[in-house]
Formats: structure tokens, sequence, C-alpha cells
């Protein structure tokens, strides 16, 4: 039995729309701690962590460990029935192969019931260590989204590189290229537009951009960005949603071409 | 008492064995070992190629560019021409594989694809024949390709599966199921296919066979042998027998298999004997086909396996001068080489992170009171299953 109450349906809304470009399908687990998701995109060179907490939902009831399969597609369909004010019930019976999707108005006046169909997807979790970036750079979402959008009318890659002096976004096409620097910037009056830099050592590393803007669909969820950087991991673009949990993006670099490939 | 009973129309049963038949088999018996996975999912990853399919892909398009690759063709009837691939294998006699790189492979096999399907109804009607000549032009091409080539003592299969068991290759990709027997860990089918034809890559997997089959490698491999393979002719019945029939018995046939003489054993059970008509031939090696699936004669001394740089120079004195391949299109490949070879440069996630079992039990269950408990057991590698 299974019964998650999430006030702010529009969360679980936007969460949606931000990682449905990245994959098409994916199981959601639910566990005592939250409602999470862990998937990579098919070529596995992305992947996305997203949490909402227990604490987050209105009421959170989960009997045992779950995980529903779910076509992202469908269920972004089913719950862009919702409206955004809309308190969002998830629900699944024991036993049974779809999961409900209960939407209540505001006012109470309106209730809808949407019943999706859950698939089994054979997939494969990953183990994420807990690492120290050698960079950390948090950054306004809207601006990083700007930055990447901006970048992939000139080249296919970004090289993000972190010294003392800022963030250096490069990139370079068969038309030119582009350098876009970030200094750090802490403005007081307004904690959303800040850009901070927390550096251990300068790094630098390269990125398609492709999944870079795949990522950014997620800016519609938080204010600020985090990216990690360490030159021996890939890089983790994060979101947080709403004091609840986040959403977290990982990305493979591009290697070298001397470097080794694993078989 | 485990009884799997096919629902398949029984005609269909009598296909010819050997690769048709083991796939039908895998496919009512072990469906878990089989799993369809899309081409991307493999970028960046090593794949042993057994490249006779290849290169007769190869042949194909040289007949198209009129170049001057040998090859002899006589009016033979239609259904050898369609069987070109196992005249090849067979004719070549020591055929020589290579191991190269999916991405560069399928862009050559792009490069040919406007010509395939003239190609494929004009030598539909003709035998093509691999010489040595072939293999050599072959690897020449390939390395100038850049890309790197392993030769095979023996049977190239036998390789394939060595380089994949040893870690040095992530798969091995062939359309022979012989990979299999010899033990490919990861074995790929209709990876070299054309893109066109939009056919998801089949990905098996060796230890999920044995599982499922409830068999052990020896008798796996005398389950092909019974199938038919390269080495001697299949024992008719077989697969019609083991579509049907118990699962356990069969097992039983094949460790009987083991001690007794074929001839004696038909008599063993009634259940086999009284439907079963087995031909066994005079002279059926099997014991020596069971030696070289077991024991193959490969080796692991090879070079790195190293992609460089396409040769471009070398490549178009090659094809342009030598062989008269039209100069655009050469160059065009090479450009499309080189582009592949910069998308390849992406890390995959999975040399970073590690997989892990999952932690809950899927909602929606088919067959899951074996993983159920499994991933209780599990339970520690994620946040814990605390209630609130």
């Amino acid at each position: 039995m299974l019964e998650l109450r999430l006030v702010q349906g529009s969360l679980l809304k936007k969460v949606l729309e931000a990682i449905r470009d990245l994959v098409n399908e994916a199981n959601f687990d639910c566990s005592g701690t939250g409602f999470s998701l862990q998937a990579m995109d098919s070529s596995h060179v992305a992947l996305v962590a997203m949490l909402l907490r227990a604490e987050g939902f209105e009421h959170y009831r989960c009997d045992r460990n779950l995980s529903m399969g779910m076509n992202l597609n469908n269920m972004a369909k089913m719950l862009r029935c919702a409206g955004n004010e809309d308190i969002i019930t998830i629900k699944a019976d024991d036993g049974s192969d779809t999961v409900t999707f209960m939407f209540e108005s505001p006012k109470q006046d309106k209730i809808a019931d949407f019943e999706m169909k859950l698939m089994d997807i054979d997939s494969e979790h990953l183990g994420i260590p807990d690492s120290e970036y050698q960079a950390i750079v948090r950054m306004p979402s809207a601006e990083f989204m700007r930055i990447c959008k901006d970048l992939s009318s000139i080249g296919d890659t970004v090289v993000i590189s972190v010294t003392k002096e800022g963030v250096k976004f490069s990139t370079s096409g068969e038309i030119g290229s582009a350098n876009i620097v970030c200094r750090q910037n802490q403005t007081v009056d307004k904690p959303e537009e800040a850009t901070l830099i927390e550096m251990q050592e300068p790094v630098s590393l390269t990125f398609a951009l492709r999944y870079m803007n795949s990522f950014t669909k997620a800016s519609t969820l938080s204010d600020q960005v985090t990216i990690s950087l360490s030159s021996e991991l890939p890089v983790v673009v994060e979101y947080k949603i709403a004091e609840m949990g986040y959403i977290r993006f990982y990305l493979a670099p591009k290697i070298e071409e001397d470097e080794e490939m694993k078989p | 008492m485990g009884i799997k009973v096919s629902t398949g129309d029984p005609s269909s049963l009598y296909l010819p064995l050997g690769f048709a038949g083991l796939t039908k088999l895998l496919a009512d018996n072990a469906p878990k070992a089989m799993k369809e996975q899309k081409f991307e999912s493999y970028f960046g990853r090593k794949i042993a190629v057994d490249a006779s399919m290849s290169i007769y892909q190869f042949l194909v398009c040289c007949a198209v560019a009129q170049s001057s690759f040998l090859f002899s063709s006589s009016r033979e009837d239609d259904s050898i021409g369609r069987t070109g691939m196992e005249t090849l294998t067979n004719e070549a006699g020591e055929v020589t594989r290579y191991s190269k790189r999916e991405d560069a492979t399928k862009d050559l096999t792009e490069a040919v694809e406007e010509g395939d399907k003239d190609a494929i109804e004009k030598l539909s009607k003709r035998t093509v024949k691999v010489t040595r000549q072939h293999n050599d032009d072959c690897k020449r091409l390939l390395r100038l390709m850049g890309v790197p080539v392993v030769e095979a003592p023996s049977e190239a299969e036998a390789e394939c599966a060595a380089l994949c068991i040893n870690d040095k290759v992530y798969a091995v990709a062939s359309e022979d199921m012989d990979s299999l027997t010899f033990g490919a860990p990861r074995f790929l089918r209709h990876l070299m296919d054309p893109s066109s034809k939009k056919i998801p890559v089949m990905e098996f997997d060796v230890a999920k066979v044995l599982e499922e089959l409830e068999l052990t490698m020896d008798q796996f491999i005398d389950l092909c042998i019974l199938c038919g393979c390269d080495y001697c002719e299949s024992i008719k019945g077989v697969l019609y027998r083991f579509s049907f029939i118990l699962r356990h018995t069969f097992c039983q046939f094949l460790h009987f298999l083991n001690v007794l003489p074929f001839e004696t054993y038909i008599f063993l059970t009634p259940h086999l004997c009284l439907s079963v008509r087995y031909q066994i031939p005079e002279d059926w090696p099997y014991q020596e086909a069971r030696r070289l699936f077991k024991e193959p004669d490969v080796t692991l001394d090879i070079p790195e396996l190293k992609w460089t740089a396409p040769d471009e120079e070398g490549l178009i004195s090659f094809l342009v001068k030598d062989n008269g391949f039209n100069e655009d299109r050469v160059t065009k490949a090479i450009e499309k080489i080189k582009s592949a070879k910069n998308k390849s440069s992406q890390g995959r996630l999975e040399s970073f992170f590690k997989p892990v079992a999952s932690t809950s039990a899927p909602l929606k269950r088919k067959e899951t009171s074996e993983k159920t408990t499994k991933a209780a057991a599990n339970k520690k590698t994620k946040g814990g299953g605390k209630k609130k």
C-alpha cells in the first residue's frame, strides 16, 4: 500500500518535465525515506537522480520498499491534466499493476483520478559514492540555462574550467568560438542571483552540450543551480526542489584521445 | 515437474537446427537470457566482431563499386546465394576475423547502404567466395581505418569469446550462435545490421542461459553439438524433443551423453524413445567437437586494442588508386570515421559508478518470489527501509 500526498502538486509536474527529455522510462522507488528515481539515458552517458523526501509530503505512507516502472511521457500526459495549484496524491495497492494519480483542486470542489498502467523496466541501479569535489559553482539557474543554450548554437561541447578568477564556459565550432566567464558575485539583497565558487584546485572538463541543455529543463524548479566538478568524476548538476529534495544530473566527461578506453 | 511445452506451431520445430533452432530453444526456455538493446547503449564499448559477415558485406559493397576485389560468381541456385555466409565460413577454411569498433563499422555499412539493395539483388543468384586475397585486403583496409585487427589462430568465434572472457572487450558480436558455445559472456546479434533496418540488438547472457536451462557449461556445449555446429552434423529430432519434453529429462539425456554411446541411449527413457528417431551419423565426431569448444585454440598474446586515426592517404591510395573506388565517396567515408572517432571519446557512467542491486521490489509482479527476497537481502545498500 502506497499513498503520497503532495500539496505542491506543481513540483511533481516540473520534475517530470525536467527528466522526460533525458529518459523515456524509469523506475520510481518508494521507501521510508522518500520517493526517488534513478535512471540513465539510453547511451549511459548521463544519469538523473531525483529525491522527494518523505517529510515534504503532507501524508506519506509506504508499507514496504516498492519500485514502480513508468513511461515518463505517459505520466507527463496525465500530470498535465492537473492544475498548477492542485494537490497531487500518488496511490498504489500491493500486487496491482497500476498507479493512481489523484488531483484535488485547492478548494476541494473537484477531484480527478487518473490511473496509469505500470511496466516492467529492467534497469541497472548505479551506486554513487559521496565524494569531495575539486570545485563547486553555485549560480543562477536561468544564467546557466542561457549559457548552455547560447554555446550550443556555436559548438557541440563545452569546456567548463574553474579557476580563482571565476568559472569559464567555452566552446568552438565551425563558425568560430566562444568564451563566457562568470565571476564570483555575492549580491546580499538578492541571494538568488549570487554566483559562488568554492575551489580546492583548478579543474577543467569537457562535456557534451546536448545533455547540459536537457538538464537545464529543471531550471523551473529552482533559482539556483549547483555544478560540482572533479577531474576524476562525472559532473553533478543539481537543482534543489523546494526544501524537500533535489534533482541531480550526472554527466560523464569527454575523455582525452590518448586515454585508455575501458573494455 | 517443470514441464515446458512449446505453444508454437509444431511444424515450425522441424526447422533446420543450428542457429535458428537454438535461438528458438532459448526464447522458449530461457527468455531472461535474451535482452533487446538499443544500438546506442554499446556506445564507447569495445566489441569483438567476427568479421566473416562484414567481409561479405564488403564484397557486396565492392561489387557495386566495381572495384577489383575478386569475387567468383557461378550460376548456382538462389538458396546458395542466400547462404553465402555459410559458404564463406566453410570455404575460407582458416577464417580470419577481426576485432573492430562498432562506430567505424556502422559508418562503413552506412557508406555502402545505398548500394546494398541493388547489390543484394545482383548477388542473390551468385555465390560469393572469400579468398585469402579478400581477407588480406580487408585486414589492410581496417588497419588503414585505424581499427585493430586480431587474427585468430583457428576459430574466430573462439578467439572473440576468449577476448571477452578475459575482459579485453565488452562483448562479442556475431550472427553465429557458436559464440555462446565458446562461452562468450556477452553475445550480440544484429549489431552489424544496417541501421536503416532498425532491428534492435539482441544481447545474450551466457550465465543466464545456463541458469535458466539449468545446465552446466559442459551440458550446454553438448546441447549445442546436438543442435548442430560447424564441426559435426546435427542429430535430427533433438530440438523437437527439447521443445516439447521435460527439461529435466533432457538434462538426464545430456548427462548420459557423457557416459554412454549415443546408440544405446536411445532406449534409455520411454519418453525419449517413443517419438524420436535419432539418426546418428556413423562417423560423428562429437567428442572432437566437444574438445574444440572446451579447449579452443586461441591466443591472448595480442597487441593492445587501440584505435587510431584513419590513414587518409593510405586509404585513398588503397581504395581509389588500387581498387578504383570513387574518390568522393572514400573521402566522405573518411570524414564519417573521423567524426565517429570524436563521438566515441565520450565517457560512460559505468566507468565511474558501479551497478548495485536495487533495494525495492517491483510493484508490478510477474515472477518475483525470488527477486523480492534478493532485494530484501540487499536492503542495506540504499538509504535503509525505515518506517517514518
